[in-house]
């Protein structure tokens, strides 16, 4: 390979070169690519962990081994063992499917506040409006992260009565791990806001917020659907 | 700029009197103890307030496991920037030099360091570490084999013994090109300063880190005896040690994802200016055909091993047919990530065995972009395979005719792989140096490998084989005899850059000859087991099958002590070896064109590349500029980084 040199003028901070660690050299624009196109890697493993987990669902729904999906063939004559050997003598009922819709909302919500901050912050709007913009979406992910705690304490099974419980209870806890990842971003973001770090020249990161939130919001979306319509 | 400018570039590295705040007091000490005091927190909660549920001691082997991993990162500060950034705060460009390892000498390999030459050189250490304990696992398992009914090791601890022998030899033969190479070579090859999110990189590093105590846990903890592919029920039935080798597994998971994220995003946005995809070097393509295919599997093993940890912490009954579950959809995940892993284990390494083919037999590389295109078809058909490990499970047997066919047609790009690697070598003016003994190792035992994987593709031979030696000997000489010996090649390849010293070539062919024959003798034992019925994962056997076993272990031993003596010409090279100069095979591609030790930055100047890594043969402009040629193998070349004068050939 044949390489020849090329001078060029490095970056300055506080009159010195910073060229030498990776990231210094590269304009804003390249770095924003850069982890945009990092992001959307992350959020095509986690689109895999989500089709797995929709597998799981319809998997062990058709199979429905021993009439465990939601326990139909259970019956006091015919009582079905649950996860600690207990008989399971009924149907177990589906789950309210409300709370889940109303956790969804309210992940869209955040979503779409989240893209306020980011437009807010493109079209330099005051720090306050920005920050409240941003406090307010932190605000809502807290309530949704809040309802599915309540949630858990509301489903009419637990994880050991068949695997219907059992596919339920794990969307809710992955939808839970999902939100505490976007509460703890959204907590940063309006720090930062709130100390002015985004603004018209400053809005990059918000870019890749907003687009980790609308996926965020879709594969709550997705599992919502999926666990109340396929039931 | 010139390197006459160069060194006022590199005075701007020095740090200021603050640079690096928490790193400063942050190594693997800190990350041991923290690691080690969470962890007993996590254990004295957990048992006070869990203990008495119905998986009471799942639950606490499972906390203090998180506690660990968690405590580990802390310590060694992982989590520093994240949580300055929550804070509102920013790294320092000090504080990231100081990341970087900057006045910090050899102190820096304990530390989180961001700097992708020491991740490289850490990962190299780690997979070596993980062969030693993979290595003395499987002569413990071919001493109790040794006889019929050994008393050696119990069945149960044997059965432990497969189990980690084989999830530390998968992690480690899945990082062992990506972790090292991508790492240390593969930026400075597309001539970048670094990878594309250096934190992210240290990250990955000490993620898999602190996934191994937990893995050597589990012989204290009972013993994983449900095998090396953990299948339910028997993982779900397994003792406690099972949450913790789950634990390593999603720990592993992460790290793998994480690297292979950033390795894509360098290839993809880093490169030198001139650097087109049609010049990268062929080694690149494999490292990132590799991280596609991890971003593809490894959601499966998250998935499948968080399920199985709820199944054995919450009750829940994913894989338990008697409360609704079924064992096929552990098999199902497990192989949806499996097959493709044995891929992201293989095309790596004969990736970065064909830089080595090219550059000893002074050739450009014979079919690049057939090569390429080889790759991708393996990675879309290695998608479609997973079920060829399940066909005498009763799953789906109408599926049995497609999947066999998938499986056999994932032969031809491998075979046209295969060919353009001896396409390479074919009439070139091959300089058979020791890096070169082991591509020759490579063809000879992927020939066998790759041949009777399609016997095994083949559904009713399979009927015969399944679960017998002959699997066994198979999948090894795949990826030891194949994957490894590239791997090694690589290793022999790049050693001198790593360390700054000549490889001792004359201890280093003595190890090459053990190897190369105790691996014949190893494996092809296994065959004969096989083909007698010999069943896998047995620690006790009938006296027809003591004579292969005997060859085998016998075999085993001698394959032991040929990697000892690889290891010892590794280490006396370091201490004692020739100063290797900037490119002591005449190569062409870009890691050899800047000094030795690489310099933080690198590049002190920006390269701009005109021409492809593999003009072999073509005037070269450093030789029309009278200085040491590559065309000259019995030169030495001096570092040529800074050629100022006009390279022939335009840019892309």
């Amino acid at each position: 390979m044949s390489v020849t040199t090329t001078g060029h003028e490095g970056p300055q901070e506080n009159g010195r070169n910073v060229e030498a660690v990776a990231g210094h050299h590269e304009t804003r624009e390249q770095r924003d690519f850069k982890e945009r196109f990092a992001l959307w890697l992350f959020i095509t493993g986690d689109a895999l962990f989500l089709v797995m987990e929709l597998f799981f669902w319809f998997y062990l729904r058709a199979l429905n081994t021993n009439g465990l999906w939601r326990g139909v063939n259970c019956s006091k004559a015919n009582a079905c063992v649950d996860g600690l050997g207990n008989p399971i003598t009924h149907s177990i009922p589906k789950a309210n499917p409300w709370y889940s819709v109303g956790i969804a909302a309210l992940v869209v919500v955040a979503a779409l506040l989240i893209w306020a901050v980011e437009r807010a912050a493109r079209t330099s709007e005051k720090r306050s409006i920005v920050s409240g913009l941003a406090g307010l979406s932190a605000l809502v992910l807290l309530a949704a992260i809040a309802l599915q705690c309540y949630q858990f304490g509301k489903v009419p099974f637990t994880t050991i009565q068949g695997t219907y419980a059992s596919t339920y209870l794990f969307f809710m806890g992955s939808t839970l791990g999902h939100l505490i990842l976007l509460g703890f971003l959204a907590i940063g973001f309006w720090n930062r806001a709130r100390v002015g770090k985004f603004d018209n020249g400053q809005w990059h990161h918000l870019r890749l917020f907003r687009i980790f939130a609308v996926w965020i919001a879709l594969s709550a979306v997705i599992l919502t659907a999926v666990s109340s319509l396929f039931a | 700029m010139t390197t006459a400018e160069a060194p006022a570039l590199l005075e701007d590295t020095k740090l200021g009197p603050r640079a690096g705040g928490l790193y400063r007091r942050q190594n693997i000490f800190t990350g041991l103890g923290l690691g080690i005091l969470l962890g007993f927190v996590g254990w004295v909660l957990s048992h006070q307030f869990l203990q008495g549920s119905n998986w009471g001691t799942d639950m606490v082997v499972t906390v203090t496991m998180v506690g660990w991993v968690l405590g580990f990162n802390i310590g060694m500060g992982s989590l520093n920037a994240p949580i300055r950034w929550l804070l509102g705060h920013d790294q320092s460009y000090d504080d990231e030099l100081y990341a970087a390892g900057v006045e910090q000498g050899k102190a820096r390999y304990w530390k989180f360091c961001t700097d992708h030459k020491v991740v490289g050189t850490q990962y190299l250490v780690l997979v070596m570490l993980l062969f030693g304990v993979g290595g003395t696992l499987a002569m413990m398992m071919r001493t109790q084999l040794i006889t019929p009914h050994s008393s050696f090791l119990s069945a149960n601890t044997y059965n432990a013994i497969v189990s980690v022998h084989g999830m530390v030899m998968i992690i480690a033969t899945i990082i062992m090109v990506s972790g090292p190479f991508a790492n240390f070579i593969m930026p400075i090859m597309i001539g970048a300063k670094d990878m594309a999110f250096p934190r992210l990189n240290a990250l990955s590093f000490w993620l898999i880190a602190s996934a191994i105590p937990p893995m050597i846990a589990t012989f204290f903890l009972g013993g994983v005896d449900a095998g090396w592919t953990t299948y339910a029920p028997l993982s779900v039935q397994a003792p406690a040690a099972m949450d913790a080798f789950s634990m390593t597994m999603i720990t592993f998971v992460l790290s793998v994802t994480i690297a292979g994220v950033n390795t894509i995003v360098t290839v993809f946005t880093m490169r030198a200016k001139g650097m087109s995809l049609t010049r990268l070097p062929i080694f690149t393509w494999g490292t990132v055909v590799g991280s596609a295919l991890s971003i593809y599997a490894m959601p499966a093993l998250l998935l499948g091993f968080t399920a199985m940890i709820t199944d054995r912490v919450t009750g829940t009954s994913f894989y338990v047919a008697a409360v609704g579950g079924t064992g096929w959809l552990w098999e199902n995940i497990f192989w949806i990530f499996g097959h493709p892993e044995v891929y992201i284990i293989l095309i790596p390494p004969v990736a970065a065995m064909l830089e080595v083919a090219s550059t000893f037999a002074r050739k450009p590389i014979f079919g690049y972009k057939v090569i390429i295109a080889g790759f991708a078809a393996i990675s879309v058909l290695s998608l479609m395979v997973w079920a060829h490990h399940m066909f005498t499970t009763g799953w789906a047997p109408d599926l049995a005719g497609p999947f066999m066919l998938t499986t056999e047609l994932i032969s031809i790009p491998t075979g046209i792989i295969f060919l353009c690697i001896i396409g390479t070598l074919w009439k070139g003016r091959i300089w058979t140096r020791l890096p070169m003994y082991f591509v020759y190792l490579f063809l000879w035992n992927f020939i066998i490998g790759g041949i009777t994987g399609i016997y095994l593709s083949d559904v009713p031979a399979d009927q015969y084989f399944h679960g017998d030696m002959f699997v066994t000997a198979h999948f090894h000489y795949t990826l030891l005899g194949g994957a490894m010996i590239a791997a090694t090649a690589a290793l022999c390849y790049w050693f001198p850059k790593i360390t700054g010293k000549m490889l001792n070539e004359r201890i280093g062919k003595v190890a090459f000859w053990i190897i190369a024959i105790s691996i014949q003798i190893t494996y092809f034992g296994q065959f004969w087991e096989g083909f007698q019925g010999m069943p896998r994962r047995v620690a006790y056997y009938d006296p027809i099958f003591l004579r292969a076993n005997q060859m085998t272990s016998v075999g085993g031993y001698l394959l032991m002590a040929g990697w000892l003596v690889f290891l010892y010409a590794m280490i006396h090279s370091i201490r004692h070896g020739k100063v290797a100069p900037a490119n002591p095979w005449h190569a062409k591609s870009l890691e050899w064109k800047v000094p030795t030790p690489v310099p933080l930055v690198n590049f002190l100047v920006d390269p701009v590349v005109t021409s492809d890594p593999y003009g072999y043969g073509e005037p070269d402009p450093e030789v029309a500029a009278g200085q040491p040629g590559i065309g000259d193998p019995e030169q030495e070349l001096v570092p040529t980084l800074s050629s100022d004068h006009p390279t022939a050939g335009g840019e892309s």
